[in-house]
């Protein structure tokens, strides 16, 4: 604009319009005299920043209009008598001291640095200050020349800025707390679960010591008999209510025992361990069937039936021995309730031993017991079972019993066949029952081999 | 399976519970316990009638030789009713039909 | 600690007459070794020049800082007392500004064999003014620049967005405002601010027994004439030299003044 009320008329125009031009630049001169009275020094005083210039050593020599509004001061009251840094927050003064004027010493010049005055009405200004070192002809520093920007909404909005900032910072940390916390939770968890499974495990083993207790892991070897067994329990813990045993009596005599104690899982198996011991020492004492299956009566009852709560269990207790006939094994055995032998004879017949009317065993003070005997020639099977087998439910409906003649009938069309073979499609019989077998299940089979068999005794503890 | 229900009468020679459905291990023990909470006197007869008795496992015979031997303790007699021939068949076996009173026919009315 | 490592780990520069009487100079609160810029080529004619930065600041090693040890003045003691170690140095006139005075007291006492005489510029035992003594500042003012520091504007400002926008370059940042400003990350300042205006170092004062030359300025807002007196009058072996300068920073102010009192101050140890 300063170059616009120099410029001269253009030449080529004619002397009226070049007259009329004339008078209509200077209607603009004049309208430009006016707005440029805004001098060079009206701009310093009035400018919408802040100007003050200083000695060296911060003495103000000139302050702007400007600023001295925004701080509230008469210009007596500063110039000369007050530094730059008394304008300052006492927090900006040391700034000023530790910072602001060893850079601006070394540098020469520096900008938008933010500072706090101090109004005198006692308020504070944030400002954002730029200063510039004046040098004399031989590079002499002589002053400082600074101009002030009111920074109030910078600052206020760097506060908000600060202020969120320290929110999310919160929110994060608070974030990362919960998320240690649920890492605590899980790997408190996984110790739980850890511990629950070391726990599980030692329960296994002590389940499996017990179980050792109730029917031996392996059946010894008898001369002269093949022997072979299924064992099943129904409980998850694999502690049945069925019993059964083998073991020497002496050179020539053996004696076993199959049965099922009332009820199921540990309760029942506590009753089966006192039940198999009692068998064994009391056929210790005396090999005769009847005799153990008394003293079994005796201990049951005076131990369970006094305290209201009958515990009793069905039996069948056998000794076996070489017969008068080479290779033949004969078979004396005492029921207590238990459902009859069944014997697959070598020439393919098959038939119940009957013992009926031996009684339950502990539910009674006094039992009368049912006695049998049988000779086993080679290739003659006897099989013990428990009633797991004979009432398994049957039909789609799960709603009929399988029942002897069942049984007879399938070891009718099994027959004949060693005690291995017998139980083997016994334990298949067992399977194809699915859920409709839901109680313990003993099987023990007792046979003398088939003359010419190669079949070798095949202890088994399955 | 069949849900074990016990009904109750009192005749004048005692209480007579009749049992239908199974009474195998997972419902023996509600005919015991139905069983101690009745009030039976010396020389009455406790009678348990099992003519809707689906299924007698070695539970429920334990509950009813707990049931006799409740009522031998009060003094009275005990007897069976009506019991279904599979039931007969394993009292049989077991030798219990010698110990139980069984009466043939059903006390139902 | 070895030579290599603590010169890397301080910044350390050398320069100077190899033989020379050793001059250790050691910078302030606010800024680095380049505070001495102007006295250096005057002292350095006669004498061997170390110049280093805490570290925290300038050029030394961020990762080497703590705010354990940094948050006493001990801690930057032991600064001082690793480079005259760490270099050999022995019987070293140590030229401390404003608390790096107070920190060489406190060398001294760690390693007395190796600080043969101390020169404190603008030195104050204690910045704020208490029963009788006059530090020039209040608890209050002192406050008040801690909580500006803290809240982290004062003088951040052309620095804050990109902080504030959680710019992950912190160390480009730091290296940044290193270079175009005095200035160090904003946290450590803040420590080394605390530590610096919170110290009561007065009680330190009778501990020294080299002699020391006390170079107070005629006007300074943060150590007041009243202070530089009460530092050479602790001090029985001291002389207080009074420079005609203006503000806090004489060897900036008045740099050919601050060199000729030193060197009067070395010439006559000799």
């Amino acid at each position: 604009m300063m170059c616009l009320t120099g410029e001269e008329p253009e030449s080529t125009l004619g002397e009226n319009e070049a007259r009329h031009g004339t008078e209509q630049d200077a209607e603009l001169d004049a309208a430009f005299t006016v707005l440029l009275e805004d001098s060079a020094e009206e701009l310093y005083e009035s400018a919408p920043c802040g100007y003050l210039s200083t000695m060296l050593d911060g003495t103000i020599a000139k302050i702007n209009a400007t600023l001295l509004d925004w701080l509230g001061l008469r210009r007596e009251a500063v110039v000369a008598r007050m530094r730059f840094a008394d304008l300052l927050t006492v927090g900006g003064k040391l700034y000023h001291e530790t910072h602001f004027a060893p850079l601006l010493r070394m540098r020469g010049e520096l900008h938008g640095i933010a500072l706090e005055m101090t109004t005198a009405g006692g308020g504070r200004l944030p400002v954002l200050v730029s200063s510039v070192i004046k040098h004399g002809s031989e590079g002499e520093p002589l002053l400082v020349r600074t101009t002030v920007f009111d920074a109030s909404d910078r600052r206020a909005y760097e506060q908000e800025l600060l202020r969120r900032r320290h929110e999310a910072e919160q929110a994060r940390a608070e974030a990362e707390q919960a998320r240690a916390e649920a890492e605590r939770a899980r790997a408190e968890a996984e110790r739980a679960r850890r511990q629950a499974e070391a726990d599980r495990a030692e329960l296994a083993d002590a389940l499996a010591a017990l179980q050792q207790a109730l029917v031996p892991t392996s059946l010894p070897v008898v001369p002269g008999l093949e022997t072979a067994v299924h064992y099943h329990t129904a409980s998850p813990v694999r502690l049945g209510g069925d019993f059964y045993d083998l073991f020497r009596l002496d050179e020539r005599r053996w004696a076993f025992f199959l049965g099922d104690v009332s009820g199921k899982g540990p309760q029942a198996a506590a009753v089966t361990s006192l039940t198999r011991y009692t068998l064994r020492a009391a056929a210790l004492l005396d090999p005769e069937p009847a005799t153990a299956l008394t003293t079994l009566n005796a201990v049951l009852h005076e131990r369970y039936a006094a305290d209201g709560d009958p515990r009793y269990c069905t039996a069948i207790v056998g000794i076996a021995e070489p017969a008068a006939d080479p290779g033949c094994i004969t078979i004396r055995l005492a029921s207590g309730g238990h459902p009859p032998a069944l014997l697959l004879r070598a020439d393919g017949q098959t038939d119940f031993l009957p013992t009926p009317g031996g009684m339950l065993v502990g539910a009674l003070p006094t039992a009368v017991f049912t006695t049998a005997e049988t000779t086993l020639a080679p290739g003659d099977t006897m099989l013990l079972y428990t009633d797991g087998l004979t009432e398994a439910r049957t039909g789609p409906r799960r709603d009929s019993l399988y029942g002897e003649a069942a049984l007879r009938a399938f070891a009718a069309d099994l027959a004949p066949a060693g005690p291995q073979q017998a139980i083997n499609a016994l334990t298949g019989l067992l399977t194809s029952f699915g859920d409709g077998l839901d109680d313990d299940t003993a099987l023990l089979a007792l046979g003398v081999p088939a003359l010419g068999s190669q079949t070798r005794p095949t202890p088994d503890g399955t | 399976m069949f849900p074990l229900q016990i009904t109750r009468r009192d005749s004048a020679t005692g209480p007579v519970l009749y049992v239908t459905g199974d009474l195998d291990h997972h419902y023996a023990p509600v005919l015991r316990d139905q069983v101690e909470r009745l009030d039976v006197k010396a020389g009455q007869c406790l009678v348990i009638d099992l003519a809707g008795l689906e299924f007698c496992d070695s539970s429920g015979i334990t509950a009813l030789l707990a049931a006799r031997q409740f009522a031998q303790a009060a003094g009275a007699d005990f007897a069976l009713a009506a019991v279904p021939d599979n039931t007969l068949r394993i009292l049989t076996i077991v030798g219990l039909h010698r110990i139980f009173t069984i009466h043939p026919g059903s006390n139902a009315v | 600690m070895a030579a290599m490592d603590v010169r890397r780990r301080n910044n350390i520069t050398i320069t100077g007459r190899a033989d020379g009487p050793v001059v250790v100079l050691a910078h302030g609160f606010g800024c680095d070794q380049n505070m001495w810029r102007l006295t250096v080529p005057a002292l350095a004619r006669e004498h061997r020049v170390v110049l280093f930065d805490y570290v925290g600041c300038g050029g030394s090693d961020l990762s080497a800082w703590s705010r354990q040890r940094y948050s006493s003045l001990e801690g930057y003691a032991r600064d001082v007392a690793e480079v005259c170690e760490g270099l050999d140095l022995e019987r070293v006139t140590f030229v401390g500004h404003s608390v790096s005075a107070m920190v060489g007291v406190l060398a001294a006492q760690l390693v007395p064999d190796r600080i043969g005489a101390l020169v404190m510029v603008a030195p104050s035992p204690c910045y704020i003014d208490e029963d009788g003594y006059r530090g020039g500042f209040t608890a209050a003012d002192i406050d008040e620049l801690l909580v500006s520091l803290e809240s982290n504007y004062l003088g951040w400002s052309s620095a804050m967005a990109p902080v504030i926008m959680g710019n992950p370059e912190r160390p480009k940042l730091g290296q940044e405002l290193t270079n175009s400003f005095c200035a160090t990350d904003p946290d450590i300042a803040r420590v080394f601010a605390r530590t610096t205006f919170l110290s009561d170092s007065r009680n330190d004062l009778k501990s020294v027994t080299v002699p020391t030359l006390v170079l107070e300025c005629s006007q300074d807002v943060i150590a007041p004439r009243e202070v530089g007196a009460y530092v050479h009058a602790a001090i029985p072996s001291s002389r207080l030299v009074t420079l005609a300068a203006t503000g806090h920073c004489p060897q900036l102010s008045a740099p050919e003044a601050t060199s000729q009192a030193v060197l009067d101050f070395l010439s006559a140890l000799r």
